[in-house]
C-alpha cells in the first residue's frame, strides 16, 4: 500500500523506460499468465525487466475508485485490490518491449474514407421515450441533488 | 392458412436497402417433403467456378430442408442448410404460414429455456402477432409482402438497443430501461421483415467470456449444460444452437461472438471494424466493438451480413464501402468443381497451435487444414511476430475505453439511481450498486491506465502494440489469402472454473483479440468435436481475411490480384463447411422431444 504522504502529494512518477538498454524481445512463452494460485513463485514481467518498485506506483484504489465515481466498500476494496495488482503487473510486461519508432495506432484504420455528416440539427421523433426514462423529473427539468466541493 | 385478423400491427417496413437477386425471388416447381436435395435449376455445372457477377448467375444457390421435419431429421450427418432459404420457400409456396413457423421456434424455446436461460427477455406475444400479420398480408396478394426475412426469428443480444423491448446490457444499472430507438442494425434486420424474438444474454456490457457476468442469468451450453457457451454474446450463440430463434445478432470487442460460435457448435462472423453501424449498440471499447451475427450455416450468417452492413450517417465511424450481396456467391454444392479452393493459399497461424492449446483443439484445427488442402488450397504455418503482445495490449485499451464509456452510467438521465445527499455521493451509490464486479474491475484498471502520467506508460504503448499487430497482420496476409486458426484454446468449460481467476479468463481470448486490434474480418465455422458432454463439445475453426474480405472486392476490376477473388472469407468458410463429412452439429437436446 502506498504512504500517507505519497498518496497525498500524487507524485508523477519518472519512467525511466527510455534511457535503458534496449532489450531482446522475449520469447512469447514468457507472457503466459499464471493463475492466481501460483504468483507467488511468478516473478512479474516488469521486475524481470529490470524495472525497479518506484517506477510506476501501483495502482491506489481510492484514488482511483473516486476518479471513476464508484463507491467501494471496504469489502470490495479487499477483493479488488490483488487482483487489479496481479493484472496490472501483466500490462507491465509492455515496458520491456522496444517500442521506439512505432507510430501509436488510434484505431485499426480500415474506416479511412468515414466522412463527416453535415452539422444540421434533426429533430428526433421520440422525445417521450427519452423523458421517460429519467429516473427523477420535473419538467422540464432533470432534478440532482446538490453538489458539494470537496477536499 | 390461417385468415385470423387480430388487432392491427404495423408492419415492419420493406426496404430496398437489400438487392434482390435471383435467389430471394425464385419460386420453385415443387418443394421437396422430406429432406433430399433440390437442385432448383437442371444444367451441367459450370467449368469454371464463379465468380461470375450476380446478376448472371442462373444457378441455384443452396440445398432446402423442410423445416418441419428439421429437428429429428438433421441429426444425420450431413452438411447444414439455410434456415432462412427454407422459410422463405415455404411462405412463398405457401405450405407453411409464419404463424406456424413461428410457433414451432417459440415451443421448442419455452422447451429448452429452463435449462439454457438464453433470453433475458422473450417477446413471444409480438413475435405472434407479427406472424400473424404477416400471413395476413400474404394471403391478401399484398405485393412484396415476403421481404428477404419476413418470417425469420431473430435474437438481439442485450447490448444492442431495441425500443419496444428492455435493453439492459446486462446489467443492474439499466434494469427496466427501453430506449428510445432501435440500434442500425436491428432496425435494417426489423425492414427486411426479421422478427424479434427476445434479447439474449451476455457479459455485463460484453465484459466477459462466459456470460457469469450478467447480472441476471448465467447461460448454459446446449452440447453440455454444466459448461458455460462462451460469452460475451453467449446467449446469442446458445439461442441459435439449440434453435430457439433462426440466427442471431452479437457483438464482438476481443472475441465475443468467435469464442462463443465455437463453444455452441454454430457460425459465427464478426465482420470488419466499420462494416456494420455500432449505433445503438452500448459501447464497450468504440475503436475494437462490432456488430457480429450468429446463424447455423454459413449461407444463413452471410444473408444477415448483406442486410445489417452498409454506412450510417449516424456512426461516423461507419464504411461507405459497397455492400455487395454476400450469400449470392455461395452456390450450391453439386456445383462445385471437385478442387473448388484451387489457388487459395491458407496460413495456419504457429502461435496458436502450442503450449496452452487443448490437444483435441489442435487435432481439430490441423484436421480442417488437411480438409483445406484436400479442397485444393495451399495450407502453410505462418508465424506472426507480434501475437502474444496482443493480450495485454488489448485489455489495456479495452478498459482504457470502457473507463471513458460507461462513465454515462451515471443514474442520472436513465437507468436506476440511488439517491443521495449531494451529487458525488449520488453518482458512487449509483454506479456501486448498479455495475458488477468485472465491469467495475476493468473501469477502474482503464482510470490507471489513463491517469496522468500512466498514460505513456500503458495506453500509448498499447497503441503502439497496435500498430505492430496491424502490420504483422499486413505483412502475412498478403502472402496468404486467409489465415487459420482455432478460436479458443480449448472447447467449453464447467461453469465456475475461471470466475475467480481474471488472468485465466483473460488468457481464454489470446485467439481473437489481435483480429480486432487489427479490425479485420474473422468468421468461425464448426470444424470438430473433443471428448465431454453427452455427445462432444464442438470446436470452430477462425478464419481471417484482410480488410472488408468478406466477399470479393469488385472495385477495381483491372487489378490483377485474382487470389482476392477466390479467397474470401464467405466463400471459403461456405464451401468447408458443405463439404464437411459426417458431422452434424445439431446439440443431442433437440433430439429429445
Amino acid at each position: 500500500m502506498l504512504s500517507a504522504a505519497a498518496a497525498a502529494a500524487f507524485v508523477i512518477p519518472r519512467l525511466r523506460c527510455a534511457t535503458r538498454p534496449r532489450l531482446r524481445r522475449p520469447s512469447a512463452r514468457t507472457y503466459w499468465p499464471r493463475p492466481l494460485s501460483s504468483s507467488s513463485n511468478h516473478v512479474t514481467p516488469a521486475a524481470a525487466a529490470g524495472a525497479g518498485p518506484g517506477e510506476l506506483e501501483p495502482p491506489d484504489l481510492t484514488r482511483l475508485a473516486n476518479a471513476a465515481r464508484i463507491t467501494l466498500s471496504p469489502q470490495e476494496s479487499q477483493d479488488f485490490e490483488p487482483k487489479i495488482r496481479q493484472v496490472v503487473d501483466w500490462f507491465g510486461q509492455l515496458q520491456a518491449v522496444d517500442l521506439e519508432s512505432i507510430v501509436p495506432s488510434l484505431r485499426a484504420g480500415t474506416t479511412a474514407d468515414s466522412s463527416l455528416r453535415e452539422d444540421k440539427p434533426e429533430t428526433f421523433d421520440n422525445r417521450d421515450a427519452i423523458v421517460e426514462a429519467i429516473p427523477s423529473y420535473d419538467d422540464s427539468y432533470i432534478k440532482v441533488p446538490r453538489v458539494l466541493n470537496k477536499e | 392458412m390461417p385468415s385470423i385478423l387480430t388487432f392491427p400491427f404495423p408492419a415492419p417496413h420493406q426496404s430496398s436497402v437489400i438487392p434482390k437477386t435471383r435467389a430471394y425471388q425464385r419460386r420453385p416447381e415443387n418443394l421437396p417433403a422430406g429432406r433430399r436435395h433440390a437442385a432448383a435449376s437442371p444444367g451441367p455445372p459450370p467449368p469454371h467456378l464463379p465468380p461470375s457477377p450476380p446478376h448472371s448467375r442462373s444457378a441455384p444457390v443452396h440445398r432446402r430442408v423442410s423445416l418441419q421435419s428439421a429437428p429429428a431429421t438433421t441429426l444425420a450427418p450431413g452438411p447444414a442448410t439455410s434456415s432462412i432459404l427454407s422459410i422463405r420457400e415455404s411462405l412463398l409456396s405457401g405450405e407453411r404460414t409464419a404463424a406456424d413457423i413461428t410457433s414451432e421456434y417459440l415451443s421448442r424455446l419455452r422447451r429448452t429455456e429452463p435449462s439454457l436461460r438464453s433470453f433475458i427477455h422473450v417477446a413471444d406475444a409480438a413475435a405472434e402477432r407479427e406472424a400473424v400479420e404477416l400471413d395476413r398480408r400474404i394471403a391478401s396478394g399484398e405485393k412484396d409482402a415476403v421481404g428477404p426475412l419476413s418470417g425469420v426469428l431473430v435474437g438481439v443480444k442485450d447490448n444492442l438497443c431495441t425500443a419496444n423491448m428492455p435493453s439492459t446490457g446486462g446489467s443492474r444499472i439499466l434494469d427496466g430501461y427501453r430506449p428510445a430507438y432501435d440500434a442500425t442494425a436491428v432496425r435494417r434486420l426489423r425492414e427486411a421483415g426479421a422478427i424479434v424474438v427476445g434479447k439474449t444474454n451476455l457479459d455485463e456490457f460484453g465484459m466477459g467470456s462466459t456470460t457469469e457476468g450478467s447480472a441476471f442469468q448465467v447461460t448454459t451450453n446446449p452440447w453440455d449444460d454444466s459448461c458455460v457457451p462462451g460469452g460475451s454474446s453467449g446467449g446469442s450463440a446458445s439461442a441459435v444452437s439449440a434453435r430457439q430463434c433462426v440466427v442471431s445478432l452479437g457483438s464482438d470487442t476481443g472475441g465475443s461472438v468467435r469464442q462463443p460460435a465455437s463453444f455452441c457448435g454454430v457460425v459465427g462472423l464478426k465482420p470488419t471494424y466499420g462494416r456494420v453501424s455500432r449505433f445503438g449498440l452500448m459501447a464497450y471499447a468504440s475503436s475494437l466493438d462490432v456488430v457480429g451475427c450468429f446463424g447455423s450455416s454459413v449461407f444463413d450468417t452471410a444473408t444477415i451480413l448483406s442486410v445489417v452492413a452498409g454506412h450510417d450517417k449516424r456512426d461516423s465511424t461507419s464504411s461507405s464501402q459497397v455492400v455487395p450481396d454476400y450469400a449470392s456467391e455461395l452456390v450450391s454444392l453439386d456445383l462445385l468443381e471437385s478442387k473448388p479452393l484451387t489457388g487459395v493459399r491458407i496460413g495456419i497461424i504457429q502461435e496458436t497451435l502450442g503450449e496452452g492449446v487443448a490437444n483435441g483443439v489442435i487435432s481439430s484445427i490441423k484436421g480442417a487444414a488437411s480438409h483445406l488442402e484436400q479442397l485444393g488450397s495451399v495450407v502453410e504455418e505462418v508465424s506472426l511476430p507480434s501475437f502474444s503482445l496482443g493480450l495485454p495490449a488489448y485489455y489495456i485499451l479495452a478498459s482504457s475505453e470502457a473507463s471513458s464509456n460507461l462513465s454515462r452510467y451515471d443514474g442520472i438521465r436513465y437507468g436506476r439511481q440511488v439517491s443521495a445527499d449531494d451529487l458525488n455521493d449520488l453518482y458512487g451509490e449509483s454506479r456501486a450498486n448498479g455495475l458488477g464486479h468485472e465491469v467495475k474491475m476493468r473501469i477502474l484498471m482503464g482510470t490507471y491506465a489513463l491517469s496522468a502520467g500512466y498514460y505513456d506508460a500503458y495506453y500509448k504503448r498499447a497503441q503502439q502494440v497496435r500498430t505492430l499487430v496491424n502490420e504483422s497482420f499486413k505483412d502475412a496476409l498478403e502472402r496468404y489469402d486467409i489465415l487459420i486458426s482455432p478460436a479458443a484454446p480449448s472447447a467449453a468449460y464447467k461453469i465456475g472454473e475461471k470466475i475467480n481467476d481474471p488472468l485465466a479468463m483473460y488468457a481464454g481470448d489470446i485467439m481473437t483479440v489481435n483480429v480486432n486490434l487489427a479490425g479485420l474480418p474473422a468468421l468461425v465455422v464448426p470444424c470438430g468435436f473433443v471428448e465431454g458432454g453427452p455427445a462432444g463439445l464442438p470446436v470452430g475453426l477462425q478464419m481471417i481475411g484482410s480488410q472488408f474480405s468478406e466477399a470479393q472486392r469488385v472495385e477495381n476490376p483491372l487489378n490483377n490480384f485474382c487470389h482476392f477473388i477466390q479467397g474470401n472469407l464467405l466463400r471459403v468458410g461456405h464451401i468447408f463447411e458443405q463439404t464437411l463429412q459426417n458431422l452434424s452439429f445439431v446439440p443431442p437436446l433437440l433430439a429429445e422431444s
